[in-house]
Formats: C-alpha cells, structure tokens, sequence
C-alpha cells in the first residue's frame, strides 16, 4: 500500500490540466508514442472540442521512482463544470492527494481557490505544481508570491513544469511520490468500497470504477450494494491502464474497475458503497448523495420519422449515463418526444449535441424547467416539472420553487456585475466573505430555475472568465409561478409553454411572440401571437397576410427553375406543423427554443 | 405513344413528349444576343460584356446554328425525346420572332439583316408573324430605327428602366433619363406596329411618389406597352452579394405591395390593361403576343447561348455559356445542354403559376381534360376562400381568373393548391 498514490489535478480552466495528464501517461510509459493523441483522457469529442472534461476517467501509471520502487499512480481525473459537481467530489473522495496547478504566467485565478477549498473538505493533500513556465511570460516569482498569499501554501514545495515541453514532469512525478501519502486502510477489514464512476461496455455491461478504502475485492466475490440493496457476484476485477488489466484482488488503497454482471448502470448508483455480502462493513461510506436531474425539457426528433431511432438513441446513451432520465411524452404540434430530466443545462447540451452528433439526430427541444411543488386548494401537493401537467390558476393554493445556495468567488472589481447578475435573478441573502487581498467568496440563496438559464454563462461574461461557481441544493420556498402560454391566432401551442416566475412571465412570453413573429411566414390571414397566463394575454405581435408573392420577370426559359423554386417551396410547407389553420415551420420552433439555450 | 390529347392517370405521367402539355398554336422563335457593352449588377441572364463588333461576329454562328436546327442537320444526342421535340420544331409554323438578350441592339445593320435573312429563309414564317426587338436607349436613333423598321421590327422593346439619373446609375445602365425619354419619343415616330418601355421598381429606398413619378414619366410619353418589373435579387449577380454584406436592403412586404397596386390602379385609370402581373397593353393587339407563348405552354423554339425550347411536354436548353455554346456549333453539334419531359404534377404547376400570373388565369376543367387530374373538387373550399378574399374573380366554376389583388399573389396560390 505504501507504492500506492491516488492522486487528482485540479485547476483553473485553460492551465493545462489535460496536457500535464498527457504527460504523465507518457512519462510513465502507459502508453507507447504511437498511440498518443492529445488529452488523451478527454474520450468524447465533445470534450476535446469544448476542452472541458465531462466524464471522468482514471488510469493507473507505473512509476519506478528514484528511491528504486516502482510504485501505482492513480491519476482520478475530474470534470470540470459545475453541473457535474457530483462527480468531481467522488472523485475527490477516491484521492488521498491533488496536484493544484497554477499557470505561471496567469497566477492563481478564482476557480483555482475554489477548487482547493473543495479539496481540502476532502482531507486532500495538496502539491502545488505552477505550470507553463516556458512561456515568456511566465513569471514564477509572482506565481510563488500568489500561492502564498492567495492559497496559503508554502510556494517552496511548488513543482515547476511545463506540461508542454515535458520540463519538469519527472520532479511533478517524484513530488507525487515524495509528497502526497499513501493511502490507508486495512485489507483484511470487511469491504467497504466507494463507486466513484461507471462505464458501460457492450460485452461486459456495466464497469464500475471503485476506491478501496478497506477490505480486499476478489473474484467469485458476492457483493452486496449498500445504498441499493442488491447482490451481485464479482467477474473480474482490475486495474485501469487505458485498456483494462486484470488483476487477482483490488486491496485497500487501490482504485480499479469491478466487474460483477451488471447490466445497466441504472441498475446502480455513483457513490454508493460495495461490501462483502456475507462479511458486511457496519456502515458505507460518508458524502452518498444521488444524482438527481434538475433540470427537464422534452426533446422531440424534427422528422416524427426519427422517434425510434431517437428512442434507441436515448437507451444506448443512458446505458453510459445514469444521470440521464427520460420518459416518453407527446405534442400536439410537434408530436412524439422524451422528456427528460439533465444535471444541469451543460448536461443537457451535452446529451442533445450527442444525440445530434452520434446519433445523427435533428432534435427540438422546448423551454427547460425545474420541478416546481404546487399546493392545490383541496390539499393536493403535486411535483411538476413539466408545464403541460401545471394545474389552473385558480385551482392552486400556492406554489413553491427549489433553491440553491450558491458559492461564488470572484476578485474584488467584479462584485457590483455581479451582485447585479444575482439581483436580478431574484438573489436572497448575499453576503461577502474576503478570502485574501482582493478575492471574494459571495454567497446567495437562488432560486434553481433562475440559474438554469444561462446563469453561469451571464457569471463568466460579467466577470471576463474569473468568477467560478458551485452550488448545492437547499431547499423550496414559497414563489409565485405560473405557466406562460403561447397561442397562436388563439390556439395554444403546447411545445412553447414554459412555467416562469410572474415578474419574468412578460419578458419571456414576448421574447416567444417576436422570435416567432419574425419566423412564421406571412399566410392567406392575419396571424395574432400571444403570450397568455390563463385567460389573459400578457404579450401580442401580429403577423399581416401576405400581399405580395409573384416573381418580376416570368418569360424565356426559367419556367423550369422557377418551377423548381416552387416545387421547394412546397415541398417545404409539406414540413410545416399545422396549429389551427396556421402553417408554422420548423425553422420557427427551433429559433424560439434555440434562443433560450443559446444565449 | 397516343397522339390524342386525353384524359390519363398520374401513374401514366411522365411520357418523353405528351402533346397534351402543349397549347396548339403557332410556335415562337426566340433569339439570344448575350452582348452587353456593361453588365448590369442585377441581371442574372445568360451575357457577357462585349462590343458591337463581338455581336457582329457572334451573329455569324447564331445563323450555322438556325440553319443546322432547321435542317436537322445536328440532334441532341443521347435521348430521342429532345431529338423529335427539336425535330417538331423545326417544321412548324412561327408567328413570333423575338430577339432578345443581353443588348440585340448592340447588332450592326447588315449582321442583324443577315440573321433574319436566315431565318425567313429556314423557317416557315406565318405571313403575320411579329418580330420583337430588344433596345437600349443609347443604341437608338432615327437612321437604326428607319433600319430595324425596315428589317421587318413590328415591336420595339426599350430598356430604359428608370428615368431618374440617380437610379439609372445604380441600376449601372449607360444612358440618363434624358436620353430615354428622346429614345421612346424617336421610336414613337418611327412608325414600328408596337412601342413597349421596360421599367424596373421597387429599388432599396424608393418610396411611393418617387415610383410615381418615373411611372407618370412613362405615360405621359404614350407608349403602347409597358413592362414594369420590381428588382429582384438573384444569386450570382453583384446585388447579390451586396445584400449578403448587408449593403443593399430589399423593399419590406408590405412597401412592395402598395407599389404594385399603385402601379396596376394608375395604369388602369391610364387606359392600359394589366395582361399579366408585370406587362400593360393600350389595346388587346399591343399584348405580347411573344410572351403569351411561354405563359400557354405554347411550342417555342430557342437558339442562341442559354435559350431555352419547349414543344410537347420536353423543355431543353442550350449551353448557358458563350464560348460553350460557340464551340458546340462550330463544331458541328448541337448545342442543347439538357431536357426535361415534363410530368403531369410539374405541367400543372407549372400552368397554375404561369396562368394566375395573366389576366386570363388558368381553367382547372382544362387542365383535367390535359392530365386527367382535377383539382377543382379538393380545392372546392380554397378556392370559395381565396374568391372571398377577392383573390379570384367570382363566378366561372373551375376557371381561376386573378383580381388585381390576386395577380400580386400569385406565385403564392400557385403553391397552395393541392395537387391530388
């Protein structure tokens, strides 16, 4: 256990993380030349394109040190984005110790003091590396001055690296091993054994990525799910070197993969904790907190032709995605869809850019929402996260939202931006908190479905990239929140109904009536676009008929290319969706809803 | 294959030549001049700049290729339905000869006499045939005019576009607003059968009066036909781009709409008669009878580069580009690029977008007896519809005939019909 280290990079974005994580496995010799590819752990392309990490992965490195002793480096890799803040903490708990990397040219920037506060809740020991010092830029010393008055670390144990040229990584590498301790942990303890992750392999089924924390996993072995309560039987076991190597047993200290017959990952859940079904651990592991989606939108295929392929699209995904819900669900305008709950809004576009990009999938999705508690006045409680089952005005008693307490950290000539940014998503009890010269942790009470909207998109704007954010969840307040209608020539459009707070309900439902309005073309009528709470219209455009629709010049021989335009043209309004009597194509539901994400 | 136009099934579309998609009539020959001395930043014709002396030399294999089609002595190859609707063409009967362009003006006095020469003599001429002759204002003058009228011109066509210089220069013509209105005057006089000014509205900018006076402009001069075309912006033409640089912005809807109105009412109250959505005749006899051809599905025959024929259901047309074009006839081939034979459903399009765009409109009993589809009985209610927003005139059963309000919609209608 003492050639063990379990060991996380944690950074601010952009300061190298996934170039140190190449260099390493390079270094190491896990992998020959050959098969090296840049941010080699960052599997998805989505991940390379966004530079973002979204899954996690581990690899487990061979290190013969100087000391002579080859020992196991578990590099957990951790996602970088605050909708995925569930795993990073398991990842965090699967460690003993995170290399905390400072660009030398950057300094330390606020998502670095987030991260290593989060690493400290977990006990982390902490190694700071400053990296990219072979930039002309890079100033060391100030990047030394910084991690010591703005982190509290002793600058002088700092590695210098840069994960570029490879200078340096042989001392990042002995600093792991000189620096960070072993695990602990007892191998013939009864098991108790963290799933910090979980790959879906066709052959295989369900891969569980585990921390051993005490206790050996074996073969053969009969494992009981603590949280879950079921039993399986262990296949194999091993350890993870970008392919996966099996080993006889996984002893305490040690992170690896189980293999126990699994067949979806459904069927377990992250952060939950393996024992041995006949020698049981007294109690599982501390921090379990299942992933719960947050965020629901239904997403229907643009062609109704692709509702199967999107069904069998959604079943392979979700294989891989546990977080991932999704029910079947129908529109009268748009016909057969999924609703489905996401982490977070990332989450979201994560999935639907997956769906679009394997799958080859052409999706809508409508306005997203959070799960809203309604209180009938009959004394119903009901949970709705989807505005189609949002109950009449005058039936509801009261209606509450769910709120965040958010932690925001930001240098100090940000805070009016941002004190505005919170005011105006209907922030409650903002408070400062000075960290060190010139940084501040902000904290404020905010209503989720105010933050799912581009909030932290709004936050990194407003701040020029420094403010970082993490959020957990708190509890329901009491609102006002009514569903917003959109009718068109006063049929109500059931894809576009969104539920909102009243004071947003204006802005949003014109919004709806204006995208709408310069996307629908001109027909044989007037078309009136409203926005509407019940019975009562709270926003209005109107589209005038068409008056004007014949070509200039009609002689010679364009009669076939103008044939053409006119055969496109029908064929075009073939794909229109009828509300009413009103022709609205696809184009204008997907600028509407666009609108809302995109942002 | 029936030679008696009937009623047939949609499953028996799509025949190589079908006399029923033909109206029965004497055939047009149209002429394409592609020269232009400039080219003008919204044409999207088939021209290309040249002088005077490149439309003389280019006359010469217009006149191997009427010779070579008339004879039969060159065939599209590759398929027999263009080789038999050309081949059809060949020997009929024509009543129109248009030459068109690009700048026919451009042509000298003894070039322009050799081609017709050829023509007359290949072709089987009606003894009333009209011949229609394109002009720019800058070419006209009282010694080509007593020429072209002795050519045989019964219907001067001018391009003067636009009397205001401003426009004029935007438009990138080449004359001012002076010398269109000496130019219509002088062809006035000349003593042609008919004088037709083409105008282009509906500019980034124009409003109502400045339309109104270009128009007022135009009648005051008393020609006898006018064609009043909006500016379109088509792809690959200098407007084109300049509206994806966002530097040239069309009219809105609802400003084209008042434009055209105004133009159709004023030109009403004026004495003219809106034949067709863009074209206005003093008298039934000014309408063009050229023009009504391709509106008809009449047969016309096209040569020259990018000419296009029709005859019996098979449109073809000819190598779009000049020099292609040349090489193809010098060559001894013919210089058809490509043919469609059309089907029932594009024939009925194609006759419902082109009949509602005329006066005339487009009787659906017709076009049943022609394809054996009726579209009277789906579209019963659509139609009542379109009669009560006064779309259509009323009465006349299955016959469409467009109001005003129709004509400027009528590209619109065209589509919304459902075709069983």
């Amino acid at each position: 256990m003492d050639t063990i280290r379990n060991f996380c990079i944690i950074a601010h974005i952009d300061h190298g993380k996934s170039t140190l994580a190449d260099r390493l496995i390079q270094q190491c010799g896990a992998v020959d030349d050959r098969e090296f590819r840049e941010q080699i752990l960052d599997s998805m392309d989505l991940e390379r394109e966004r530079g973002i990490t979204i899954k996690s992965n581990t690899i487990t490195l061979p290190y013969t040190a100087q000391d002579g002793k080859t020992y196991s480096l578990n590099l957990i890799d951790t996602p970088g984005h605050v909708d995925f803040s569930h795993e990073v903490r398991r990842s965090l708990m699967s460690c003993e110790g995170a290399l905390l990397l400072v660009d030398a040219s950057q300094g330390v920037e606020a998502q670095t003091v987030a991260n290593l506060y989060l690493a400290l809740e977990y006990d982390l020991e902490i190694l700071p590396v400053i990296n990219k010092i072979d930039l002309p830029s890079a100033d060391i010393d100030r990047a030394r001055e910084e991690i010591d008055s703005d982190l509290g670390l002793d600058p002088f144990e700092a590695a210098l690296c840069s994960a570029k040229t490879g200078e340096g990584v042989g001392d990042v590498l002995e600093a792991i091993v000189g620096k960070l301790p072993p695990p602990k942990g007892d191998p013939e303890a009864p098991l108790q054994a963290l799933i910090f992750d979980a790959q879906y392999d066709s052959y295989r089924g369900v891969v569980m990525l585990v921390r051993v924390k005490e206790g050996t996993l074996r073969k053969g072995q009969e494992l009981f799910l603590m949280h879950t309560q079921k039993t399986y039987q262990i296949e194999e076991v091993g350890l993870l070197q970008l392919s996966r190597n099996e080993t006889k047993t996984l002893e305490a200290g040690s992170v690896g993969y189980v293999i126990a017959g699994v067949k979806s990952v459904r069927d377990i859940t992250i952060g939950d904790t393996l024992t041995d079904a006949k020698q049981r651990a007294p109690e599982p592991l501390p921090g379990y907190r299942p992933a719960k989606p947050v965020v629901f939108a239904s997403l229907y295929p643009i062609a109704s032709d692709d509702y199967a392929d999107l069904t069998k699209a959604l079943e392979k995904l979700s294989l891989n995605d546990a977080a991932l819900t999704f029910e079947k669900d129908s529109s009268a305008a748009l016909g057969y869809g999924f609703r489905c709950g996401f982490l977070g809004l990332l989450h979201l576009e994560v999935v639907q850019q997956r769906l679009e990009r394997e799958y080859d999938l052409a999706l809508l999705l409508s306005a997203p929402t959070v799960m809203y508690r309604v209180k009938l006045k009959d004394g119903t409680d009901l949970e709705i996260d989807n505005p189609v089952f949002f109950p009449d005005p005058s039936e509801i008693e009261t209606t509450s939202e769910p709120y965040i307490k958010a932690q925001i950290w930001i240098p100090e000539r940000y805070v009016g931006a941002v004190m505005e940014l919170c005011r105006d998503r209907r922030a409650e009890n903002i408070q400062f908190n000075y960290l060190t010269q010139g940084r501040i942790e902000l904290t404020s009470e905010i209503p989720l479905g105010e933050v799912v909207f581009d909030f932290y998109d709004r936050l990194k704007s407003v701040t020029q990239g420094y403010g970082s954010f993490d959020y957990e969840m708190l509890d329901y307040r009491d609102t006002d929140i009514v569903k917003v209608d959109i009718l068109v020539n006063g049929e109500a459009v059931d894809a576009l109904s969104q539920l909102t707070h009243s004071e947003r309900a204006r802005q949003r439902a014109l919004h709806y009536c204006e995208r709408l309005e310069d996307t629908i073309p001109r027909q044989q009528f007037k078309i009136a676009i409203q926005g509407a709470i019940g019975g009562k219209i709270i926003a209005r455009t109107t589209i005038s008929s068409f008056r004007k629709d014949v070509t200039a010049k009609c002689y010679g021989g364009d009669i076939s290319r103008k044939r053409k335009l006119l055969e496109k043209q029908k064929e075009g309004k073939k794909r229109m969706k009828m509300v009413g009597a009103v022709e609205i194509p696809q184009e204008a539901f997907v600028a509407v809803l666009k609108s809302e994400v995109g942002k | 294959m029936s030679t008696e136009p009937g009623p047939k099934t949609p499953a028996a579309a799509a025949p190589e030549m079908d006399p029923a998609f033909e109206t029965q009539e004497p055939a047009g020959l149209y002429l394409h001049v592609p020269y232009c001395s400039a080219v003008c930043p919204y044409c999207d014709f088939a021209v290309r700049r040249g002088d005077g002396d490149r439309a003389d030399a280019f006359a010469e294999v217009l006149i191997r290729e009427i010779r070579d089609v008339a004879s039969g002595a060159v065939a599209p190859p590759d398929d027999p339905a263009p080789s038999r609707a050309l081949g059809r063409l060949a020997t009929s009967t024509f009543d129109t000869v248009y030459l068109g362009g690009g700048t026919p003006s451009l042509l000298g006095g003894d070039p322009l006499a050799e081609v017709l020469g050829a023509v007359t003599d290949v072709f089987d001429l009606d003894p009333g045939a009209r011949l229609f002759f394109e002009a720019n204002p800058e070419n006209v003058d009282d010694p080509r005019l007593a020429r072209w009228r002795d050519l045989g011109v019964s219907v001067l066509s001018l391009g003067v576009q636009s009397f205001d210089d401003g426009e004029l220069k935007f438009l990138g013509r080449r004359h001012s607003g002076r010398e269109a209105v000496v130019a219509v005057e002088r062809a006035l006089a000349a003593g042609l059968g008919t004088v037709s000014v083409d105008l282009i509205y509906g500019l980034p900018d124009q409003t109502l009066e400045g339309w109104s006076r270009s128009l007022e402009q135009a009648i005051a001069l008393g020609p006898d036909h006018l064609s009043l075309y909006e500016l379109e912006v088509n792809e690959g033409t200098p407007f084109f781009k300049q509206r994806r640089r966002g530097e040239l912005t069309e009219l809105d809807e609802d400003l084209q709409a008042e434009l055209f109105h105004h133009t159709h009412t004023r030109l009403g109250e004026a004495g003219f008669e809106s034949y067709e959505a863009c074209s206005f005749a003093r008298a039934p006899r000014h309408r063009s009878r050229h023009n009504g051809k391709y509106w008809r599905h009449a047969p016309y025959l096209g040569l020259g580069p990018s000419a296009h024929s029709f005859a019996a259901g098979v449109r073809m047309w000819n190598e779009r580009l000049e020099p292609r074009w040349r090489k193809r006839v010098n060559a001894g081939q013919s210089a058809v690029a490509g043919f469609e034979s059309l089907t029932a459903e594009g024939f009925i399009l194609e006759a419902l977008m082109l009949g509602l765009r005329t006066m005339g409109g487009v009787d659906l009993g017709d076009l049943r007896r022609r394809t054996g589809i009726d579209l009277a009985t789906p579209n019963r209610d659509r139609i009542e519809r379109w009669r009560d927003a006064g779309w259509l005139h009323e009465g006349d059963g299955p016959h469409l005939r467009p109001t005003r309000l129709g004509l400027a919609v009528a590209d619109r209608l065209a589509t919304e019909l459902s075709v069983p």
